[in-house]
């Protein structure tokens, strides 16, 4: 009675209805004859298959729908609040070039303060606390397409790691940048440029590949600054073993955004200051 | 011929009908249908050779979709459902390839 022995037999794996026939032939046929689908009993067994049949289909159907209504509703609720810190940077935006005007107002009133003024738009440059726009240099790095990678390299040999952006952007600021940002975000002095995975994080927040460096500046002298510098090599190199994605363009008109939130690091509200 | 006709009678009942099935009873329902394939697959194969009877027709039926729920019941109350279901989807599915092979037999001759 063994399954798998019965099927290899070429047995009937349910001799159910045989031993029906042979109890029927023993007791001379006094049953109704075997072989014709009739009664009462037939029909209700398939309409009850029938039901079940239906009843799972609808079943199926019906679940399809809540979960495309769940998907849509996470949907929702991503753009809603993406929509509510759009709202909010934009709030920010606002305040901060409201309080710069009262500022550049108050300072205007003596020489002291014109002079604060020139120093702070120096330093709010160098911080990238300003958006900044003008022509520069558009340096574009990629991993590799996924059939050209190195078979030493294994599976990743072609990626853009963050100690390649790093050393692109510091060849860009050795080559006199101005302003950097990479895929539109701004770099200060002291944004963080790691790897969390798989992914490059800027500033805390993941890119993904293609990576545009923009480097603002003279494009010529930027160009010709930043051409066989160590990082300009380093490149060069990977994409000639790994062909990874390096190429160089000239901008003429730039745009960099101002960088996200600038914490104070060593400066304090003077004690007893303020209105 | 009474056969697709209960066949269609059970489907359009179960289409005007929506029954609401519990929650409970839904994991069972996939499992119960396969049964009841099983069932109805020995079936044909027994009218095609001559030996259908009624009485087996129904207790195959029947035993067949509340024993297949059962055993998965249990899986799931002993933490391995998704395994006995699969043991029972196997062995059952072999059946009705087995008893297809027989229909196909005696309905082309090959």
């Amino acid at each position: 009675m063994s399954l798998l022995s019965d099927l290899f037999a070429g047995k009937l794996l349910d001799p159910g209805y045989a031993e029906a026939a042979a109890r029927r032939a023993a007791s001379g046929g006094t049953r109704r004859r075997g072989g014709r689908l009739s009664g009462a009993g037939v029909l209700a067994v398939l309409a009850a298959a029938g039901v079940l049949l239906a009843v799972a289909g609808v079943q199926v159907r019906r679940s399809e729908p809540v979960a495309a209504k769940e998907r849509a509703r996470l949907i929702d609720q991503i753009h809603a609040r993406t929509g509510e810190t759009d709202a909010l940077q934009r709030r920010l935006d606002r305040l901060r070039a409201d309080t710069g005007r009262e500022r550049a107002g108050a300072l205007e009133r003596s020489a002291e303060g014109r002079r604060a003024r020139r120093d702070l738009a120096a330093q709010a440059a160098a911080a990238a606390a300003e958006p900044a726009a003008g022509p520069g240099l558009v340096v574009t790095v990629d991993d590799a397409p996924a059939e050209g990678r190195g078979e030493d390299g294994g599976d990743s040999g072609g990626r853009v790691y963050d100690q390649d952006l790093q050393a692109l952007v510091n060849g860009l600021w050795a080559a006199g940048a101005t302003a950097i940002g990479i895929n539109g975000r701004r770099l200060t002095p002291v944004t963080a440029i790691r790897t969390a995975g798989e992914a490059i994080l800027v500033d805390y927040r993941p890119l993904t590949g293609p990576y545009e460096v923009t480097a603002l500046g003279d494009p010529d002298r930027l160009h010709d600054a930043f051409t066989g510098s160590a990082a300009d090599r380093r490149l060069r190199a990977l994409q000639e073993r790994y062909h990874m994605r390096y190429g160089t363009r000239r901008t003429s008109g730039a745009r960099l955004p101002a960088a996200g939130a600038l914490r104070l690091r060593y400066a304090a509200p003077a004690p007893g200051a303020g209105r | 011929m009474i056969a697709l006709i209960g066949l269609v009678i059970g489907v359009v009942l179960g289409l005007l009908l929506h029954p609401d099935v519990p929650l409970w009873l839904q994991p069972y329902l996939p499992i119960a249908i396969v049964a009841a394939l099983d069932a109805m697959f020995g079936g044909v194969r027994a009218r095609l050779e001559g030996i259908f009877d009624e009485k087996v027709f129904v207790v195959s039926f029947l035993s067949n979709t509340v024993i297949a729920a059962l055993i998965v019941f249990l899986g799931d109350e002993l933490g391995v459902g998704s395994q006995l279901s699969t043991g029972v989807v196997v062995v059952l599915g072999i059946r009705i390839f087995s008893n297809a092979a027989g229909i196909r037999r005696k309905l082309f001759g090959a």
